[in-house]
């Protein structure tokens, strides 16, 4: 009865969405609505409203500047609720006691690994800073330097077995990093006020000062990606 | 030619969808979604959207599947 | 001239298709984790490498051939090492290699 009643729901579910996909237009169909206001400015307009080559950047860091702060105060929200869930029990108060020694990892990270992470972490972080400096002419951007940075860092502490016992940066520090994004997106709001009369505006002159203010949230956003990617995992990881 | 590999990775895709989600061995679960996220990442790079490819590649099949390992880690390796 | 070059991509792709293939039947057919391992890991370097290789000399004269170049050594690089470490991971957690059962040639 009750599998019955899962698959007629099931059943009931799926037809309302194929119903719902068959009223869209077509893939790539020139004709649908998107194409023809929103996707058409855009593309007519965009390189000269933004200063930014590459349309997706203009999309993501100006026209839809609103979306993308959502998006990044989304997955800061995200590491302070794995914090707050995975805070120990009852933390020493700060400066007494230090924590005691972690027990050593229960398999020992083979040298051959090490040193072939170690070989090719330089190139994977050349590639992330291209990634992020080049996001505004190439595809790449923020985000997408953010993650590999962050996968980067990951992988460098799972095999050399750092924890939160060994910071890579002081723990002051890790907080401001990890809140980059937020703030690089106050900042801009805040220049956008000031140059441009609208929050998240971009400044019309300089003509430079578009291109700062998309750099800065490349920046915040890619260096607070890779710092919250990191805390996750160390987070997750303990003691 | 490309619509065929479009279904072939499709039906992948679904193949190992269904598989997470019938499996009762939750590392086996970790492994196949990021084999899912491989397959989807091709497929992002084959509609023409490399960003959103780089993405999946390193936050789907890299570090989630790193933290499904460490949160099986810290619970259990069975679905009761 | 260019058919013997063509000659030489197909039959290095048909090789590391072949490698792929016994690769695949090794991982479905060999008996514990270690050997399943080894026959994966063979067709990930000699079956893609080949393949890699095969595709360098197709786009020969054009620069994209060296980024299949630089690509194949960051599978000779990744792939023997990804295997390395979950053989690693495995003898240091004690799984035991299976041993040949009474009768059976070792």
């Amino acid at each position: 009865m009750r599998r019955l009643l899962t698959a007629l729901a099931l059943a009931i579910v799926g037809a309302v969405m194929l119903a719902g996909l068959a009223g869209l237009p077509r893939p790539g169909d020139p004709a649908a609505p998107v194409h023809t206001h929103v996707a058409a400015h855009i593309v007519a307009h965009g390189v000269e409203d933004t200063g930014s080559r590459n349309l997706v950047t203009a999309v993501l860091l100006a026209y839809r500047a609103y979306d993308t702060f959502g998006e990044v105060v989304v997955i800061f929200a995200a590491l302070a609720a794995v914090m707050v869930v995975l805070a120990p029990a009852a933390a020493p108060p700060p400066g007494k006691t230090a924590p005691p020694p972690s027990p050593a990892p229960a398999v020992a990270p083979s040298p051959v690994v090490g040193f072939v992470i170690r070989l090719l972490a330089p190139f994977i972080a050349a590639f992330a800073a291209l990634v992020l400096w080049h996001g505004e002419a190439l595809p790449g951007g923020g985000f997408q330097a953010g993650v590999i940075l962050g996968a980067l860092l990951v992988l460098l502490s799972v095999v050399m077995g750092r924890g939160l016992e060994q910071p890579l940066v002081p723990a002051a520090a890790a907080r401001w990093l990890q809140a980059a994004g937020p703030l690089a997106f106050a900042a801009a709001m805040l220049i956008g006020l000031a140059g441009a009369g609208a929050v998240l505006g971009l400044p019309a002159e300089p003509a430079w000062g578009r291109h700062a203010v998309l750099l800065l949230l490349e920046l915040g956003i890619g260096l607070g990606g890779a710092a919250i990617i990191l805390g996750l995992y160390l987070q997750m990881r303990g003691h | 030619m490309s619509a065929l590999f479009d279904l072939v990775m499709l039906a992948l895709l679904l193949g190992m969808a269904l598989a997470v989600a019938r499996t009762r061995d939750l590392l086996a679960a970790a492994i196949l979604f990021s084999g899912y996220s491989l397959v989807m990442c091709l497929l992002w790079l084959h509609r023409g959207a490399p960003d959103v490819a780089m993405t999946e590649a390193a936050v789907g099949a890299g570090v989630t599947t790193i933290l499904f390992l460490l949160a099986i880690g810290r619970t259990g390796r069975r679905e009761r | 001239m260019t058919a013997v070059w063509h000659a030489i991509v197909v039959a290095l792709a048909l090789f590391g298709a072949a490698f792929f293939l016994a690769g695949t039947l090794g991982l479905l057919r060999l008996p514990d984790f270690y050997t399943r391992a080894h026959a994966v890991s063979k067709c990930d370097t000699v079956g893609a490498g080949s393949i890699l290789l095969a595709l360098a000399l197709y786009v020969a004269p054009q620069p994209e051939a060296l980024k299949i170049l630089l690509l194949l050594l960051l599978v000779l690089l990744s792939s023997p090492t990804s295997c390395h470490a979950l053989a690693h991971a495995a003898h240091h957690t004690g799984l035991e290699p299976r041993e040949p059962r009474a009768g059976e040639p070792s």
